[in-house]
């Protein structure tokens, strides 16, 4: 084995013999006579029909199983549901299924959407029982186009086996999914903007609170969860919450689907426990970096999660916990590899521009800041940086942090506030050399 | 009672108060862009940032935490909070710019960001000096910038409709526009399009902003974004002087500003009355100062040849003396105030002749329910109120006929444009008008003309169609010098009377008219009929005291806002 950068011994244990429950090797999946011979449905059958479960049963099996959710804040789940206020017959609930998928370095929930749809509508339709929602929303990054056509496709395979509509299985439970084509701008994926643009408004994000099992879908009490979170639900069902926390790190267990990036030999998603070590994820997993060169950095969990370099991934594993002491996050599992050959100043300036064009400009700070940010880091980039930009950036960083709505304006300060401390010398080198002394 | 510490001062609070609007109301004054009271709350400015922290609770007792000296402990949230979205509760401890540094920056901080993309052209900006930007970049902003690269370029001079354009790179997107069209007129016709730093408010595809009350956001837009198209250019908010009043184009009595600079009316704003128009205006209530400014009479005349004041007043006497006081048609009018309908009323019972009655000017279908109504009168409630009822017309036309009418004398109005007689019915009885232009078309038939001083000339009072009972004062000078006319305009100053910032000295364009509580009592004096009084504002007191109808409406009582008279009488 190669220079790893990190110890062996991962805290998922014997990944290698790990068997995928997310992504299963099985071919046809997502053909619904697959995925019945597989025990599809099997957990949405029990749940509605044996006397073993209710609503409150279910929701506690989910917090039984640890489960956090995956769309980037890990979130327990169970929790999240019991938010949902009591059940009033007057008032609508709704369950939402964020497949908005737009952060970069993140595409494992198209996967899910391509390989095993199935898994996410029973994911939902336990979902909407366990809350007691009689709708689902299922929306999907408009690019996905294709994804949507293959998905609307098996839910109405779905709808014709009586597995989604009015009185599921006999059962007296009625539920209705609904696919909502996303509206093509990154800021859709973030939960209450996600909402008003299902409502068929601009996608700004709401203020919170109030919180969505307030006031989200229309103003009704509303759950909201990424496609991977819920296609763990039917598993955590069949299986028992216990077995899904035994998987993977202890505080923050079960499968996740790892999207590996950039300078590997065999990008991909690959689906393992948590609490794998960064080093295994490259040089096992993704076969090692490309070319035989050298690790440079790790961004672990979608271009907005602190950047690592090579020389502080040593023993750290994917979990919310170890990644937060080593000064990352895990957020969606699409991690970012990059070898000793990235100009890391240029890599700042594409991610700074991403997020200068996709903050949706509700708010001062991300809408003027994340733009000011790019102005500086391409300035940079291009040789006339002066070396008080980067003590500047620092500053506008700090500016926008924690001030607006939603949390993009953090997504977008962190890259740089991370990037630059940690590879200050490389921005600096880059400073015009003729201003270096002046500052 | 729930009480709030605000930079260590303790306050009490009622009911669930936003912290941004409780510190405005208790004179705290807290930077702010996007929050209006009057629509919902977005919090995207960034700009009324707080420090907010609660009582710790003790898990265990459940009882706050005291710190060694018996205080509670508190907890601050670890963010800054916008104050115009954060309710109050008992207990909460609010430090703001004044007690906070961190506050101090954050506000500073949004400032530097809001002026980044800003084009700061304020020196062609018809915002400029009353810009809530630039007034706070000035108190809580940064000194200088460091931003330095190429500004976003956004459209520019876009006409958004008839009456509003748009420049975009001004524009802020505080969405207060566009709140305004879905929340209060509701003709939802603007929208923010784009994304991120290239956002900017339009209408949709196909769509023109004619919403008849499209120029309130010009009113609330706090960049100089969006301008008046009437009103763009013409000048500098330093180089005029407003006077709260109110609008007279309907029985509503909507609240406004009168703009003047060279003693012309330029402008018309909304000003807040929550009893009368909230923050709003319609737009035809804004455009309506032309007629303030333009055709109009240059003085008194006798038989359409000028003349003095006092030659007129005495032909006017003359001829009231000169018919039987029965045969006069006293025609009092809903344009002109309370105090000149109530002396003409006096004047015609010293006559012996009827009541006055007055011409209604309605307009079906033009009411909307809201700011505008059927009524294009301000004053018929308060004619009512006097006991002037609208004229029947076939019963005045009769006895015109039968040649029972000797003499007319017509307050503020146009019987001919009205229709109620033909020029040549009126060709053969002496007629005395008070008109306001020289287009009115009754003046050919005039014996006698005693140009009135219109609503932003004189001081009255007014009754709306709810019966608010408010008052007006003088926003340009007439020529004539009239003392309770130039005390209510403030023209006393001497800072502001005779020097280059007199918003009034210019001379061709003072009317030579008087009001008609000036004229009314010269011309009943010269008929035997003194009327002892010293002014409008007498003449309300004296209403107030002994009217039901008016009770209560005196100049003080009504103040600027208005005051709400008890109904009387089955309504019109
Ligand atoms: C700017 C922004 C973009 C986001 N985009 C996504 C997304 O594409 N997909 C997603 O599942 N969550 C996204 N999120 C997170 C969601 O707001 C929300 O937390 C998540 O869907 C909750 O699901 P979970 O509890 O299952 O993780 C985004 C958040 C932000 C602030
Ligand atoms: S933080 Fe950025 S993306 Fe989020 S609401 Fe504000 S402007 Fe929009
Ligand atoms: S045009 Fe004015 S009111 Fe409208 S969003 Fe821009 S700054 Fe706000
Ligand atoms: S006033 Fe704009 S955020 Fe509070």
């Amino acid at each position: 084995m190669e220079a790893t950068n990190g110890a062996p011994q991962t805290k998922a244990g014997d990944w290698r013999s790990y068997e995928r429950v997310l992504l299963p090797p099985v071919r046809d999946l997502h053909k619904i006579d697959v995925y019945e011979q597989h025990g599809g449905y099997e957990a949405l059958r029990e749940a509605l029909t044996s006397d073993r479960w209710d609503p409150k049963s279910v929701t506690d099996e989910v917090k039984a199983s640890g489960l956090r959710g995956r769309g980037g804040a890990g979130f327990p789940t169970g929790l999240k549901w019991s938010f949902m206020p009591p059940v009033d017959p007057d008032v609508p609930r709704f369950l939402c299924c964020n497949g908005d998928e737009s952060e970069p370095g993140t595409f494992k929930d198209r996967q899910l959407m391509e390989y095993n749809p199935h898994l996410v509508f029973e994911g939902m339709l336990l979902a909407c029982y366990a809350i007691s929602a009689k709708a689902g929303y299922l929306y999907v990054r408009g690019e996905y186009a294709d994804w949507i056509s293959h998905m609307e496709r098996e839910l109405e395979n779905a709808y014709a086996k009586g597995y989604v509509g009015e009185n599921i299985m006999g059962s007296g439970f009625s539920c209705e999914l609904i696919i909502h084509k996303g509206a093509g701008a990154y800021i859709c994926g973030e939960e209450s903007s996600l909402m008003e643009s299902l409502e068929g408004k601009r996608a700004y994000p709401r203020i919170k609170p109030p919180f969505p099992a307030q006031r989200g879908i229309w103003g009704y009490p509303t759950t909201i969860n990424n496609v991977e979170t819920l296609a763990c639900v039917p598993l955590i069902l069949r299986r028992g919450g216990a077995w899904y926390a035994k998987i993977g790190a202890q505080r923050h267990p079960g499968p996740v689907l790892y999207g590996i990036s950039g300078h590997v030999n065999r990008p991909g998603v690959y689906e393992y426990p948590t609490g794998m070590l960064i080093s295994d994820l490259i040089y096992e997993v993704a076969g090692g970096m490309r070319g035989g060169k050298k690790l440079k950095a790790v961004v672990p969990g979608g271009s907005s999660t602190p950047i690592l370099r090579a020389d502080m991934i040593d023993g750290v594993t994917m979990d919310a916990e170890t990644l937060r002491d080593a000064g990352s996050m895990m957020g969606t599992g699409g991690m970012l590899v990059m070898d000793e050959d990235t100009d890391i100043v240029s890599w700042l300036r594409r991610v700074t521009h991403f997020y200068h064009h996709e903050s949706c400009g509700q708010c001062t700070p991300c809408r003027e800041g994340a733009g000011w940010l790019e102005n500086i880091v391409t300035r940079i980039d291009e040789g006339e940086g002066r070396l008080r930009d980067l003590d500047l950036l620092i500053d506008l960083c700090s500016q926008m942090e924690g001030r607006t709505v939603c949390a993009l304006a953090d997504a977008a300060a962190w890259p740089v506030r991370y990037t630059v401390t940690r590879f200050r010398d490389e921005f600096e080198a880059r400073c015009r050399p003729s201003l270096v002394a002046a500052g | 009672m729930p009480k709030v510490t605000i930079d260590h001062q303790v306050y009490e609070f009622e009911g669930r108060p936003k912290a941004l609007q409780f510190c405005l109301d208790h004179g705290i004054e807290l930077p702010h862009f996007c929050y209006h009271p009057a629509m919902s709350i977005p919090a995207n400015c960034r700009e009324c940032l707080i420090e907010v922290g609660m009582p710790a609770i003790d898990r265990e007792t459940r009882q706050p935490k005291l710190d060694k000296d018996g205080n509670p402990v508190i907890r601050f949230m670890p963010k800054l909070m916008t104050s115009c979205s954060q309710d109050l509760a008992d207990g909460m401890v609010i430090r703001t710019h004044r007690t906070s540094e961190k506050v101090a920056r954050a506000q500073q901080d949004t400032l530097e960001f809001l002026l980044i993309n800003h084009p700061l052209d304020c020196p062609i900006c018809d915002q400029a000096g009353h810009c809530p930007l630039q007034i706070q970049a000035y108190k809580y902003g940064p000194e200088g910038s460091r931003f330095e690269f190429r500004k976003v370029r956004k459209p520019k001079h876009i006409k958004l409709g008839p009456r509003v354009m748009l420049d975009g790179e001004r524009c802020i997107n505080c969405t207060r526009c566009v709140r305004f069209t879905d929340e209060i007129s509701k003709s939802r016709q603007l929208t923010i399009i784009e994304r991120g730093v290239r956002n900017y408010p339009i209408t949709p595809p196909g769509v023109t902003f004619d919403d008849p009350y499209s120029m309130n956001v010009i009113d609330i837009c706090p960049v100089g974004a969006l301008t008046s198209i009437d009103f763009r250019f013409k000048a500098r908010i330093w180089e005029m002087s407003s006077a709260p009043s109110i609008t007279t184009t309907n029985a509503k009595g909507s609240n406004c500003h009168y703009w003047v600079k060279d003693n012309l009316v330029l402008r018309i704003t909304a000003r807040p009355n929550a009893a009368v128009n909230d923050y709003w205006l319609p737009d035809e209530d804004r455009l309506d100062y032309h007629r303030f400014n333009e055709n109009r009479p240059d003085g008194p005349r006798i038989d359409g040849r000028p003349a003095t004041w006092d030659e007129a007043y005495a032909r006017a006497a003359e001829v009231l003396r000169s018919v039987p006081g029965e045969g006069i048609l006293f025609l009092g009018s809903a344009h002109a105030t309370v105090e000149d309908n109530y002396l003409l009323t006096k004047l015609a019972k010293a006559l012996g002749a009827d009541v006055p009655r007055y011409i209604p000017h309605v307009e079906p279908g033009h009411g909307d329910g809201w700011l505008r109504t059927d009524d294009r009168t301000p004053n018929a409630e308060g004619c009512r109120r006097l006991g002037i009822e609208p004229v029947d017309e076939a019963m005045i036309r009769a006895k015109m006929e039968a040649g029972e009418i000797k003499a007319v004398y017509a307050l503020e109005d146009d019987p001919v444009a009205a229709g109620l007689f033909s020029a040549e019915a009126l060709a053969n009885v002496p007629v005395i008008l008070h008109p306001y232009h020289t287009t009115n078309e009754t003046l050919p038939v005039t014996d006698v003309a005693l140009p009135a001083a219109m609503v932003v000339e004189t001081v009255g009072t007014y009754v709306n169609c709810d019966g608010h009972a408010q008052r007006v004062r003088p926003a340009k000078a007439i020529r004539d010098v009239n003392r309770t006319l130039v005390l209510e305009m403030d023209k006393g100053r001497p800072d502001k009377h005779g020097t280059p910032f007199d918003r009034w000295h210019h001379e061709d364009h003072q009317v030579n008219c008087r009001p008609s509580w000036v004229s009314l009592p010269a011309v009943a004096q010269k008929a035997g009929h003194p009327m002892p009084y010293k002014g409008p504002k007498y003449i309300m007191a004296e209403l107030a005291r002994t009217d039901p109808a008016f009770s209560g409406a005196t100049y003080e009582a009504m103040g600027l806002s208005g005051v709400r008279l008890e109904s009387v009488g089955e309504a019109v």
